[in-house]
């Protein structure tokens, strides 16, 4: 299968990132025919084309549009982007933010109306100065031409969009502490009490609150426009996921870049479409963003993309950062490296990723200066198992789910760096380690 | 008369002596104590001990653990705060008072055992006793060695050693 | 009760035992009630929630219509989990076993370990549950984290970083309870700490408490750094006597001397919670100008002598002459005030006794019920007026804060200068000093719909906000003042205009106040400031001076100096030196109070006992002792032997003490009848 560009079609077209040329495209269809429709319709809708969240957990997106309170009561109700694209290896937001904002601000427009939403935000990560820079512009064309604001397109309804930027923190685009961070706190996670996954009940400022990701909204204009039915067809060789998904192809592949697929793609077949690996064969692949498993080159031979199907390789679709590691790579290095990440991002809430994370941390770089001992691989699955699970939110999951996956796979490279003291690559490292 | 003499006298006394004679090639059991002293069985536990680390700096640290672990309540420790010009012990904290009441002291070494810095450590000093109540309180000058390793020495057996070092706490 | 059949209920099930809690009852309140235990470090009952520490975790699945058990796949933080129907709670399981042994061993990878030197040692949450739940060993060889230790955050507090948990608990407290928001994370990850922002100094009226509830030695006690360790201690139950709330503590005392003062669990008085003031005001107990002996003049000096002596001249002075009068203030049990009244009225015929120095007496009549400060929470809107209560009556300004927080009920804060309690207020009314009768008037008037223009522009509270404030005011709306305003001038207009705008609490300054006025002390014909004055203009022949400085507690100075000059005969009964000591003819050494058996009127009325804690220091005496043996020599008969004997005789005679008595008090005090 080759690339299905729903998203990315008129990305490289400086045109589209104007109001006017977005409108040549066909754009705005979408909210014209969402006004004419019920609330409960344009619901129907996403629930019919099977659209999942595209940040990460795969969440179905209709339950949350559907879980906003049908009754207004005196709270205002939020719709929420999470833009905090900061996953390491994911690089699709920044690409629909900067080249494609209107697909965004219409899919959140039609978000609003579903959802009697009365302000968005869309809180981006503070590095994103282009893409915040774009969507600003993009915004102020919108208003300008009463897409966004009082009465859109005299329809007396309104929706006000916001921007906020970040202020550089991994953990701000978990979704509560994106809120907290949103309401001027702490970017840590806040507890959803009344005990609730979704904040569609009491989330930003106690209000019913949407939030979803950049792609996800993205991808409501063209379901509206051509119906759930249509979307659904996308991606329909798969168990239970549906429409197209971008993308970003990085690491040891010869044209790395956003890629749109539709799901029921091999990752090979992705790896192909980046024109193959650079500098070696394969070795091992990170499929969906630094914080899911690492799968070996054998996985990536039968992995098919979809969240389901990526589980029979135990890895998972993720945010779609896909790394591809080439031969030369040293996985205790490049595992080292994630977990430092990780540890550098721990917010510090919850005991077993504030602690867990430096400690893994602190084995591997042991094990790195060659001071490995006998039982730290048990030791570091221990910690691993310690966190998975036990921490506040998602982010110790994630600091704990690629060290688990390495040795899983990659065991014998562990044992080898530990009882040489050296690495089993012997080639030069052809990943650049920034400290 | 003489036989009888011999018989109640003479004999008895020679053969009483035969004994005596008997036993003198055996080992000497008694010490003439208190000239000299008996050795002390390894794990003897008599007199305290505050010890010192190798710097000289004092090994209590004033945590009160030994009060706390003794069963007869006969240690009783102040604590206070080290600074940089007057420093006693490494760390934060030090023992300002440092007080065994030996009257109750039932010798049990739980102090010793609950010590975390090994600073309270019973020896084999077994020569307790003393004339005044008052003096059965063991400050912490009386009990902190003057210096390191002083508490490991030996319980000399020499008699002068031992009069002198009598004497010389008799003085403080 | 009606209100009881209206709580929802669910039924859980918590080890195999089924459990019928509250709707939305955190689990792990709800496994208390069973008496299994949870352990907790970042949890606090009077706060919110948060979910950081993970010590709590169990496993807890779903009931299902076939009656098999579904486990939820993570386990779960029993303090964020509110009991449904159906649930299952797990506390007990291996595998929560093991979490809790995780949880607590990266809880000690990066703590020091110094617990032999560290304050909280013996009575630390960390150690307790390191026992019971924690690994015997280390695994961890890395370095630890090295941060400074003993940073002084206040006068009160010190911080050590390396020991901190990172619960959270501290920031809370400053954030939910205290409300002046002092402390805060810096950093994150494994770097996060907690800290004032920039390391400014930790200014907070509340600082105490955070030590109290931090699980690890982390902040502790500056005055009680290195003093002891909690098995060198004992423990008595107390009263502070700081001021009229008669907050509970528990007094910690080491070979006689009180080195610490921690919260007391009084729902109805200071829920757990100690204001500074009350936490750290106890060096006079150990002060070196305790008065130990009975002092006489003898020419120029003051001479120790015996009790009988001085007894002698005391009775010569007050009984050669009828215009004789008493001045109490601080701290002295119901028992004191009783016996010294007694002592005044049969002994000395004298009923010239005052123990208020406010500028205008209280109107508030002294047997009017007053509503309880527990009650304060449930009152929609609260209007604290002319009152600084964060100063005055800390424990009272935690309630209204509650009250706001908890309940949102609607403060209105009226007063002449800025006030902690501004910052959540809903309206602040910033009068013009001197004018609170206006504004009291004037609220009244907009109550009644008339115009207040002449009020606003006398006050320079706009119009609008007046009217605002009123229309909050209802019959239920708590109206808190406290002897501060009584020291404006219109004080009594004012508070007769408030008085019909809600619910007046008019709360008492100092210890026992309240139950000064219950007793009947300062029905004289003289007022404090004129007992005074008359002193000064010798018209007064004998002045006893009860456990008060008058130099503290009156503002004009002069006027107490030559007073304390001029007065023919003065008795100064006290317990420490005072301002008063160099002019005493006699000096009776008194018991603090903690050193005597007695009981406290705190200013809602409640009645306390408070046992003695330290023995007397040298040949002090309670002061109804002194009294009763005086009366003793005045006219023979059966002196009172005990505290209980006293209150029992107080009851007899002032009906609201009845069966108020020493002895017949429970712990938790009783409200005056």
């Amino acid at each position: 299968m080759a690339e299905r560009k729903l998203i990315l079609e008129h990305a490289h077209d400086p045109a589209y990132r104007t109001l006017d040329g977005y409108l040549a495209k066909g754009g705005y269809e979408a909210l014209k025919k969402a006004l004419k429709m019920e609330r409960q319709a344009i619901i129907d809708e996403v629930k019919t084309s099977g659209l999942r969240g595209r940040g990460g957990a795969g969440f179905p997106t209709w339950i949350k549009w559907n879980g906003i309170p049908k009754e207004k009561s005196d709270k205002l109700h939020y719709v929420l982007c999470n833009a905090d694209e900061g996953e390491p290896g994911t690089f699709k937001d920044k690409q629909i933010m900067e080249q494609t904002p209107y697909l965004l601000i219409e899919g959140m427009t039609i978000a609003g109306l579903a959802t009697q939403g009365d302000r968005g935000y869309i809180y981006i990560r503070g590095e994103f100065i282009d893409a915040a820079r774009s969507l600003r512009n993009a915004i102020d064309q919108a208003y300008a031409k009463g897409y966004l604001g009082k009465n859109i397109l005299g329809s007396g309804r309104d929706f006000d969009l916001f921007i906020h930027l970040g202020a550089g923190s991994y953990e701000c685009g978990e979704e509560s502490a994106l809120m907290s961070s949103l309401m001027g706190e702490r970017g840590m996670p806040r507890l959803k009490f009344p005990h609730a996954p979704l904040p569609t009940i009491s989330g930003l400022w106690d209000s019913p609150t949407l939030i979803n990701n950049v792609e996800t909204y993205a991808c409501a204009p063209f379901i509206i426009k051509n119906g759930g039915e249509w979307y659904s067809t996308l991606g329909a060789s798969t168990k239970n996921s549906r429409g197209t998904k971008i993308f970003s192809v990085s690491g040891h592949v010869n044209n790395p870049g956003n890629f749109e697929i539709e799901f029921g793609t091999s990752l090979k077949e992705l790896l192909e479409m980046a024109g193959g690996v650079k500098g070696g064969k394969l070795k091992a692949c990170v499929p969906g963003g630094s914080s899911v498993p690492i799968i070996n080159a054998e996985a990536v031979d039968r992995a098919i993309i979809g969240y389901e199907e990526m589980a029979d390789v135990k890895s998972m679709v993720g945010s779609g950062g896909c790394m591809f590691l080439n031969e030369h790579t040293c996985i205790v290095t490049f595992i080292w490296r994630t977990a430092l990440f990780y540890a550098n991002e721990s917010c510090g809430k919850c005991t077993p990723c504030r602690e867990g994370t430096r400690w893994m941390l602190q084995i591997l770089d042991r094990i790195r200066q060659g001071k490995g001992q006998q039982g730290d691989i048990e030791l570091l699955e221990e910690v691993c198992s310690q966190i998975d699970g036990r921490s506040f939110c998602g982010l110790g999951d994630a600091a704990a789910w690629p060290v688990q996956g390495a040795i899983r796979v990659f065991r014998e490279e562990f044992e080898y760096f530990i009882a040489n003291g050296r690495s089993i690559v012997t080639s030069e490292p052809s990943l650049v380690m920034a400290p | 008369m003489s036989l009888g003499i011999y018989k109640g006298i003479v004999k008895p006394i020679t053969s009483g002596l035969g004994i005596t004679y008997r036993r003198l090639k055996h080992k000497k059991v008694t010490v003439s104590y208190p000239e000299e002293m008996r050795e002390q069985f390894p794990r003897t536990r008599w007199r305290h001990f505050l010890t010192r680390y190798e710097s000289g700096l004092e090994r209590c640290i004033g945590c009160s653990l030994c009060a706390g672990a003794c069963p007869a309540r006969c240690i009783n420790v102040v604590a206070a705060e080290n600074t940089d010009e007057a420093r006693y012990s490494p760390g934060e904290r030090y023992a300002v008072r440092y007080e065994i009441n030996m009257i109750r002291c039932i010798f049990c070494g739980y102090c010793q055992d609950a010590c975390p810095t090994g600073a309270i450590v019973l020896r084999k000093n077994f020569e307790l006793a003393d004339y005044h109540r008052e003096d059965f309180i063991y400050t912490k000058d009386r009990l902190l060695e003057e210096y390191p390793g002083q508490s490991d020495e030996p319980y000399t057996s020499n008699r002068k050693e031992w009069a002198e070092a009598r004497a010389d706490e008799k003085r403080r | 009760m009606a209100a009881a059949t209206q709580i929802e209920t669910v039924t859980i099930t918590v080890n195999d035992l089924e459990l019928t809690v509250p709707k939305g009852e955190l689990i792990v309140e709800s496994v208390k009630r069973l008496g299994f235990e949870i352990p907790i470090f970042c949890y606090h009952p009077r706060m919110k929630p948060v979910g950081m520490c993970r010590m709590c975790i169990v496993e807890v699945g779903f009931k299902q219509p076939d009656g098999s058990v579904r486990k939820m796949p993570k386990p779960q933080a029993a303090c964020t989990l509110p009991a449904s129907e159906g649930m299952v709670v797990y506390t007990d399981t291996e595998a929560v076993h093991r979490d809790r042994k995780g949880v607590l061993e990266f809880l000690l990878v990066n703590h020091p370990l110094d617990c032999p030197i560290c304050d909280r040692g013996g009575e630390c949450p960390l150690q307790n549950n390191t026992l019971f739940y924690g690994p015997s060993t280390s695994r961890y060889v890395e370095i630890k984290r090295h941060l400074p230790k003993a940073y002084p955050l206040s006068k009160y507090v010190t911080l050590d970083l390396e020991r901190c948990i990172q619960c959270g608990r501290c920031v809370r407290f400053t954030e939910e309870i205290s409300g002046d928001s002092q402390l805060a994370f810096r950093f994150r990850g494994a770097n996060m700490q907690p800290s004032t922002f920039g390391l400014m100094e930790f200014e907070s009226k509340f600082s105490g408490n955070v030590i109290e509830i931090c699980p690890v030695g982390a902040l502790t006690s500056s005055k009680y750094r290195f003093r002891a360790r909690p098995w060198d201690l004992q423990t008595r139950p107390a009263i502070c006597t700081n001021c009229s709330n008669g907050c509970n503590v528990w007094m910690d005392y080491r070979v006689d001397k009180v080195v610490r003062i921690n919260g007391r669990t009084n729902e109805a008085i200071n829920e757990e919670w100690t204001c500074d003031r009350g936490k750290f005001g106890h060096d006079f107990y150990n002060s070196p100008d305790r008065l130990n002996v009975p002092l006489v003049r003898r020419g120029t000096a003051l001479v120790e002598t015996n009790w009988s002596e001085a007894y002698s001249d005391c009775i010569r002075a007050f009984t050669s002459s009828t215009n004789t009068a008493g001045l109490g203030g601080n701290a002295n049990s119901n028992e004191d005030l009783f016996a010294w009244k007694k002592l005044f009225n049969e002994g000395f015929k004298s009923n010239e006794l005052d123990y208020n120095w406010t500028k205008v007496a209280p109107i508030a009549d002294p047997t009017h019920a007053k509503p309880s400060i527990a009650s304060i929470e449930d009152a929609p809107s609260i209007l604290v007026f002319g009152s600084s209560l964060a100063d005055e009556l800390p424990i009272v300004f935690l309630r209204v804060r509650k009250a706001w927080f908890k309940n949102g009920a609607k403060v209105i804060v009226a007063h002449d200068q800025a006030t902690d309690a501004d910052s959540f207020a809903e309206l602040v009314l910033n009068y013009q000093p001197g004018t609170e009768a206006t504004l009291a008037q004037a609220l009244a008037d907009a109550k009644a719909g008339k115009s207040v223009e002449a009020a606003a522009k006398l006050t320079g509270v706009p119009a609008e906000k007046i009217a605002a404030a009123a229309a909050h005011l209802t019959s239920s709306t708590a109206i808190i003042t406290s002897h501060e305003l009584l020291n404006r001038p219109g004080a009594h207009d004012a508070l007769g205009a408030l008085k019909g705008l809600g619910e007046l609490r008019n709360y008492a300054l100092n210890a026992n106040d309240q139950g000064a006025a219950e007793i009947g002390i300062g029905t004289g014909t003289k007022r404090s400031a004129q007992i005074l004055a008359d002193a000064r203009d010798g018209k007064l022949d004998a002045l006893w001076l009860l456990g008060v400085d008058p130099f503290e507690v009156c503002e004009d100075h002069d006027l107490v100096q030559a007073a304390l000059e001029n007065v023919a005969f003065l008795v100064v009964q006290a317990h420490t030196k005072n301002g008063a000591f160099p002019y005493a003819s006699v000096v009776l050494p008194m018991t603090a109070p903690a050193e005597a058996d007695g009981t406290y009127t705190n200013a809602d009325r409640h009645i306390q006992r408070f046992g003695a804690v330290l023995p007397a220091k040298g040949e002090a005496k309670p002061a109804w002792k002194a009294f009763s043996e005086i009366s003793l020599r005045l006219k023979p008969g059966r002196p009172w032997f005990n505290a209980d004997e006293v209150g029992r005789a107080l009851g007899a005679e002032v009906a609201a003490f009845a069966n108020h008595s020493f002895n017949q008090l429970p712990t938790e005090g009783l409200p005056l009848v």
